[in-house]
């Protein structure tokens, strides 16, 4: 072979090089991007939330609190009524409140003086901090209780006036439109679903814990559960 | 050696057209360090200077290749006397001139890398080998006599000969390679509920063309995005706006740990700086967001040791979102942020950008942006955009 081939033969190997590397590069690309665009995509989606305290008995509740209150209609929801909590709940008292013990971390209870249903700076603020940390949750209970000092007729109105009272300081402070979507409002008065001694370990916006101070009281939580 | 460096740079860049997450090499020794994480390669491959006609093809043709091809005709061509066993000046001096231009190349590009703020070693060893191509041309030419008739050819036959090795490599790079259009531009998700009622959008850019991002200002993808914007000349079309998505678990109940933590902290004091009411001030929370990219490292560690001192950091450094920050109302306003991404059933990923309310697909968000980005663009009512096909 004389120089004259060998330098041709160099040039163009030098030349086929890159482009028989590129080739099989590229094709490889290409094989590959075939095989996964066939693949399904494993990214989660982003949802509300639903926590493993979501019994079937808690959607249930928070299901017929949901409808009674509106809150489930797509459009032009009513919003809260005076609801009869114990025909909503369709539960013991004891079970309605076991329904809310896993949610001794999200829940926030605001205490009242006798007879009141305005809330105080304490309760202001935990009224605030329990809506600001909604996280996924979809729905906002208030229930309110009084208790059993006076008639029944006037415990239940002072315990409808005190949930309504979480409700109006949401709406003044946060001016949110979804607020009515989501705030759900019950109040028990002082014969449904009275608040045991082991609530006092639960945060709450005063120091004391009487029986009758713990039912003073509106318990605020944000229902994680997806219904 | 510069031809083994460009390979491997070619090699890794013509890897991603598969439109995946791959590893890079970046070491000093061709081939070695195979890395999957941040790196200065992995900037630079990702910069809009690593390949051109991005808004045409898509992820560009590399700048590598052309490197690979060069420094293969620099073979052909220095071989060429060793075959023959005899050069003069003339050819001696076209090849003075011929390893001049990656020479020149190397000069500019490490210019690039000072803009970039990121080192690649594969680059390095490239531009090391264009100055010992260089040298060893100018000390063969010193030590070559007058013109020889032996050597065949003209300059301008070579320089041609030059091109084509660069036109080849080009054609067949092209030819085989992976479709730009793979016709999903468009098809990725389109928002549901693009609207803003609870006011949490915070204003990027305010171009003719409406977008959103969902980003987390501690995610180095969204970082990297917004290089990518900037740099590709296309964000002034846009009038973007960002939806705050942290991949905290501190706050967003969608993730199960702290991707990014400081994340939540971060985006409450965007928010703040925007301002929860009536009144906003986009340039502030764009100030803070500019903030949390360039910090990213240093606001995510020092929320690992104490997400109080991060906190204290902000407040130092942004006094005006004192009293805001940690507070109810801009939790709440975070909270409406994250479930903007619920009502749209958006994956829990960041960052992810709606042109139009037309999602761009995740793989195109890094090498493929500008092409991707072209045609969302180009997709608008009576928008033409140049280079568009």
């Amino acid at each position: 072979m004389d120089a004259r081939a060998k330098v041709l033969g160099l040039t163009v190997a030098a030349a086929l090089l890159p482009a028989g590397l590129v080739g099989a590069w590229g094709s490889s690309a290409r094989t590959r991007l075939a095989e996964s665009s066939a693949a399904p995509s494993e990214v989660a989606i982003a949802a509300v939330s639903n926590d493993e305290y979501c019994t079937p008995q808690l959607k249930s509740v928070v299901r017929r609190v949901a409808s009674a209150c509106g809150l489930v209609q797509a459009e032009g929801g009513r919003g809260c009524q005076p609801t009869d909590a114990k025909k909503v709940a369709s539960l013991s008292g004891g079970d309605f409140n076991a329904l809310f013990r896993p949610l001794s971390r999200r829940a926030h209870i605001v205490q009242f003086d006798t007879d009141v249903a305005e809330l105080d700076e304490g309760a202001k603020r935990l009224v605030e901090t329990a809506w600001s940390d909604q996280r996924g949750a979809s729905f906002f209970f208030v229930v309110a209780r009084a208790s059993p000092e006076g008639s029944a007729d006037h415990n239940t109105k002072l315990s409808r006036d005190r949930a309504q009272a979480v409700l109006n300081h949401l709406q003044e402070r946060f001016k949110d439109p979804e607020l009515e979507k989501q705030v759900g409002l019950l109040w028990l008065g002082e014969d449904f679903a009275q608040l045991g001694e082991e609530f006092c370990t639960w945060n709450r916006s005063r120091e004391a814990c009487t029986p009758a101070e713990l039912n003073r009281s509106a318990f605020m939580a944000w229902i994680d559960c997806a219904i | 050696m510069g031809a083994t460096f460009s390979a491997v740079s070619t090699a890794d860049f013509t890897q991603f057209l598969d439109r995946q997450v791959h590893g890079l090499h970046c070491s000093f020794v061709p081939g070695a360090g195979r890395e999957l994480g941040e790196s200065g390669c992995r900037t630079v491959l990702m910069s809009p200077y690593s390949s051109y006609f991005r808004d045409r093809v898509w992820g560009g043709i590399p700048v590598a290749l052309w490197a690979l091809a060069v420094f293969s005709y620099l073979v052909a061509r220095a071989g060429a006397p060793l075959l023959r066993g005899s050069t003069d000046r003339r050819e001696a001096g076209f090849l003075v001139a011929a390893t001049g231009l990656p020479l020149g190349m190397s000069a500019v590009y490490f210019a690039l890398s000072l803009h970039v703020g990121a080192t690649c070693k594969v680059c390095v060893g490239m531009y090391v080998s264009s100055i010992v191509a260089f040298v060893a041309a100018v000390l063969a030419w010193r030590q070559t006599p007058a013109p020889s008739p032996e050597v065949a050819g003209s300059p301008a036959g070579w320089f041609a000969q030059g091109v084509g090795f660069v036109a080849l490599s080009t054609a067949v790079f092209l030819a085989v390679t992976p479709p730009s259009d793979l016709g999903k531009t468009g098809t990725c998700g389109t928002l549901v509920q693009a609207e803003d009622p609870a006011g949490v959008m915070v204003d990027l850019k305010t171009g003719p063309t409406p977008a959103i991002e969902v980003l987390d200002p501690l995610c180095p993808s969204c970082k990297a995005l917004d290089t990518r914007l900037s740099a590709s000349g296309l964000g002034q079309e846009l009038g973007l706006k960002g939806v705050l998505f942290p991949l905290d678990s501190s706050c967003n109940w969608m993730v199960t740990e702290a991707l990014h933590p400081g994340a939540c902290t971060v985006s409450e004091a965007i928010l703040c700086a925007q301002g929860l009411g009536e009144k906003k001030n986009p340039a502030a929370a764009r100030r803070l967001l500019a903030y949390a990219f360039a910090h990213q490292e240093q606001l995510r560690e020092e929320a690992k040791k104490d997400p109080k001192a991060l906190r204290a950091l902000l407040e130092k450094d942004f006094p005006e979102i004192k009293g805001c920050l940690g507070g109810a109302q801009v939790k709440n306003k975070l909270g409406k942020s994250l479930r903007w991404a619920v009502a749209n059933a958006l994956p829990v990923l960041t960052p992810q950008l709606f042109v139009r309310e037309k999602r761009m697909c995740d793989e195109d968000t890094d090498l493929g942006f500008e092409y991707s980005l072209a045609k969302l663009l180009a997709a608008g009512d009576g928008v033409a955009k140049k280079g568009v096909p």
